[in-house]
């Protein structure tokens, strides 16, 4: 079974996504800040993250940056998952080919359309 | 110049042949008449007529005025020795008075040296002096010297000037009046300006000083200052017009020699905080914040090449108080008084600057209230529904009955509408604070409208009819007009009325600029209030009737309208109540401003 990461602050956010995505069929790793995320995924690369963008101590962008620059994670699909209306743009600028985005609230349809984009 | 002939070797004037003959005649009439009286024995000898001779010899030429002395003393002596032999007084008073005439002629000669040394020194001065000198008579002003720098000055010659007198040569009344006036003062006046008039009657700028040599004689120097005063002049005409054009001026104007500033405006004056006359001389580089000299420098180099061209730059400077103002330096090539120099037009934009800087604040309050705002909003609504979904997808193995599953339903839908508004609403603010860029890209335009109207399932609600060329193109960001042909879809759809038709025509043409997309409907039309209200991002009306009416929730022709704008173009829209409504997408042919958007 392949494992989704979800790094999000916001709890029942977390518990809600652990239900979906067993019912998509992955297993989900919940953790619920960025810096034990960069580490678990430092040790056990996923098939994909959902990464929240308002986090702390570590945000997304930091999070992201840190893993495709620091731990040379280039080809893990990372798909952002935020309420944040400026994260599209700024997204665009990265270019980056393994990068999708959901914007909170997303259906279950919409959350299948989007994984499936990267894991088919 | 006096005739001159040759004799003996020597060249004499004709002055000197008759002096000569004067002195010849007085020598032998002296000679004779002392030898008549020796010879004849009257008594009393005259030797005193030889002083006339040696006198007038020893004045004019004094060399030969002492041998002519010599000469007279040895004919006197030689005259009374063949004629008094032996009489030792009359012998020894002879020898007395020869050698008296000797002496006399030398002492003429030391005399009339001394005075025609320092006669000459005062001719020289006077003739070869750099200065123009004129000596006139105190009493009537007679002129009755004038050295050739005068006459030069004048036009005159030096002889015609010597028979004028000095009030003539003033150009006006006014001049010759106050000179008088300061020459009744009694006083040697130095430095006193005045304007002379030359030959030809044009005025000429003089500087003299004078001073009294005798009781009746005033010596005058003259100073040619016309030059310099006509250059004076022009540069206070020239002052005077710049002043006259700026000082009404808004902006900051100074016109410099590099970046001394010759001349600067009251704007300039108050923006700097100093004085027009502490400004003038000052040299601009020095109100420049020490931070910004160095492109000022280089700024200012630009200036000094041999063709500089009209420049711009923007800087900060320091006023008097120490107050930091910014302000745009727009430079200009002049010529001032036939030499190069800079206007510069200073615009403080200080204020604007500022103005900016608070706008930027309030965006960025705003973007930073948008995140918390959309954060706040958005992430509550995810989990509900995200439930509601999971019911709604396999309501049996959650024990879900067919009654609860439609109020589940409906729920979900009014979540989704709920969640729809918020979009909206978010994307608008993005739209109106951030500078949102365009992901541009060369796309079939029949490829759009066929997955636009597969993916919002139009083709089952409506008929429609497509008719573009199938090799147009667009050059634009798909994703974004994607969105605006589906609110427009969705628009059509909800208001044909059935039998539902919707007409997607291309109609551009070779030689407009813009590309024309319509979409036509067949439904109700729209009045002209409901027109002025569907593209507003604040809905002024009740937003049920609006859109009971446009059937569009919220603002999606509002953001459609944005990103139509974004391309550098436009929605029109033409309706007739009950026939339908046409809204026509209109988009540059050609990208404006490539180099501001990247490609995807």
């Amino acid at each position: 079974m392949r494992k989704i990461v979800v790094v999000e602050d916001d709890q029942p956010i977390l518990d809600l996504m652990e239900i979906l995505l067993k019912k998509l069929g992955y297993e989900p790793v919940l953790i619920p800040n960025g810096l034990d995320a960069l580490n678990y995924v430092r040790s056990e690369p996923p098939a994909l993250i959902l990464l929240d963008i308002m986090m702390s101590p570590l945000s997304g962008w930091e999070f992201l940056d840190r893993l495709r620059t620091e731990y040379n994670q280039r080809e893990i699909p990372v798909i952002l998952f935020t309420a944040s209306p400026t994260v599209p743009g700024k997204m665009a600028e990265l270019h980056d080919p393994k990068l999708g985005i959901l914007q909170k609230p997303v259906t279950f349809n919409e959350l299948k359309t989007a994984i499936q984009q990267f894991l088919g | 110049m006096e005739r001159q002939i040759a004799l003996w070797g020597h060249r004499f004037t004709h002055t000197d042949i008759v002096r000569f003959t004067v002195i010849a005649s007085l020598t032998l009439s002296s000679i004779l008449i002392t030898a008549i009286t020796l010879a004849q024995n009257i008594g009393a000898l005259y030797p005193q007529l030889f002083y006339f001779p040696i006198l007038y010899a020893t004045y004019f030429y004094p060399r030969r005025g002492i041998i002519l002395a010599g000469i007279c003393g040895i004919v006197y002596e030689c005259l009374v020795y063949f004629s008094l032999f032996p009489d030792t007084f009359a012998l020894w008073s002879a020898t007395g008075q020869a050698v008296l005439f000797v002496c006399v002629a030398l002492a003429v000669v030391y005399f009339t040296n001394l005075i025609r040394v320092s006669e000459a020194r005062y001719r020289s001065i006077f003739e070869n002096s750099l200065l123009g000198v004129i000596l006139f008579e105190k009493n009537n002003f007679t002129i009755r010297l004038a050295n050739q720098q005068v006459a030069g000055m004048l036009g005159y010659t030096v002889e015609e000037l010597s028979g004028m007198t000095f009030a003539e040569i003033f150009f006006s009344h006014d001049f010759q009046r106050r000179f008088f006036e300061h020459l009744g003062s009694g006083e040697d006046i130095r430095n006193f300006e005045t304007c002379f008039a030359t030959k030809t009657k044009e005025h000429h700028w003089v500087n003299l000083s004078w001073s009294r040599i005798d009781d009746t004689i005033v010596s005058c120097s003259v100073i040619d200052v016309n030059t310099e005063k006509l250059v004076r002049q022009e540069a206070v005409d020239s002052s005077t017009q710049y002043r006259q054009v700026t000082e009404n001026s808004p902006t900051g104007m100074v016109i410099t020699d590099h970046t001394k500033i010759l001349f600067a405006n009251p704007a300039f004056s108050i923006f700097s905080g100093y004085t027009p006359d502490e400004c003038t001389g000052r040299d601009l580089a020095d109100s420049v914040l020490d931070e910004d000299r160095e492109r000022f420098a280089a700024f200012a180099g630009r200036w000094d090449t041999a063709a500089p061209v009209q420049d711009r730059a923007e800087f900060r400077f320091i006023t008097k108080s120490g107050e930091i103002r910014r302000a745009v330096l727009y430079f200009t090539p002049i010529t001032r008084n036939n030499r190069p120099a800079g206007l510069i037009n200073i615009i403080d934009n200080t204020e604007w600057e500022e103005y900016r800087e608070r706008v930027e604040q309030t965006k960025e309050r705003r973007r930073e209230m948008m995140r918390a705002v959309a954060h706040e909003l958005r992430t509550p609504l995810q989990p509900v529904l995200g439930y509601l979904n999971l019911l709604l997808q396999d309501p049996k193995s959650f024990g879900v009955t067919d009654e609860t599953r439609q109020i589940l339903e409906r729920c979900a839908k009014s979540v989704d509408q709920e969640r729809q508004i918020i979009n909206q609403m978010l994307e608008l603010s993005v739209l109106e604070v951030e500078e949102t860029g365009l992901d541009y890209s060369v796309f079939s335009v029949r490829g759009m409208v066929n997955a636009a109207i597969a993916n919002g399932g139009y083709a089952i609600k409506a008929e429609i009819a497509i008719d573009i060329p199938p090799d147009l193109v667009f050059e634009a960001d798909r994703q974004k007009l994607s969105y605006v042909l589906d609110v427009l879809l969705t628009n059509g759809v909800t208001y044909s009325k059935t039998p539902k038709k919707i007409w997607i025509t291309y109609r551009g043409s070779p030689t407009l600029p813009f590309h024309r997309l319509a979409i036509q409907d067949n439904g109700v039309g729209i009045t002209e209030t409901q027109l002025d209200e569907i593209f507003k991002t604040e809905k002024t009306g009740s937003t049920d009737s609006l859109r009971q009416v446009i059937g569009v929730p919220g603002r999606s022709l509002a953001i459609a309208k944005k990103y139509v704008q974004l391309h550098g173009g436009y929605i029109s829209v033409d309706s007739i109540m009950n026939i339908g409504s046409t809204f026509t997408i209109h988009i540059p042919k050609k990208r404006p401003d490539k180099g501001d958007h990247h490609d995807a």
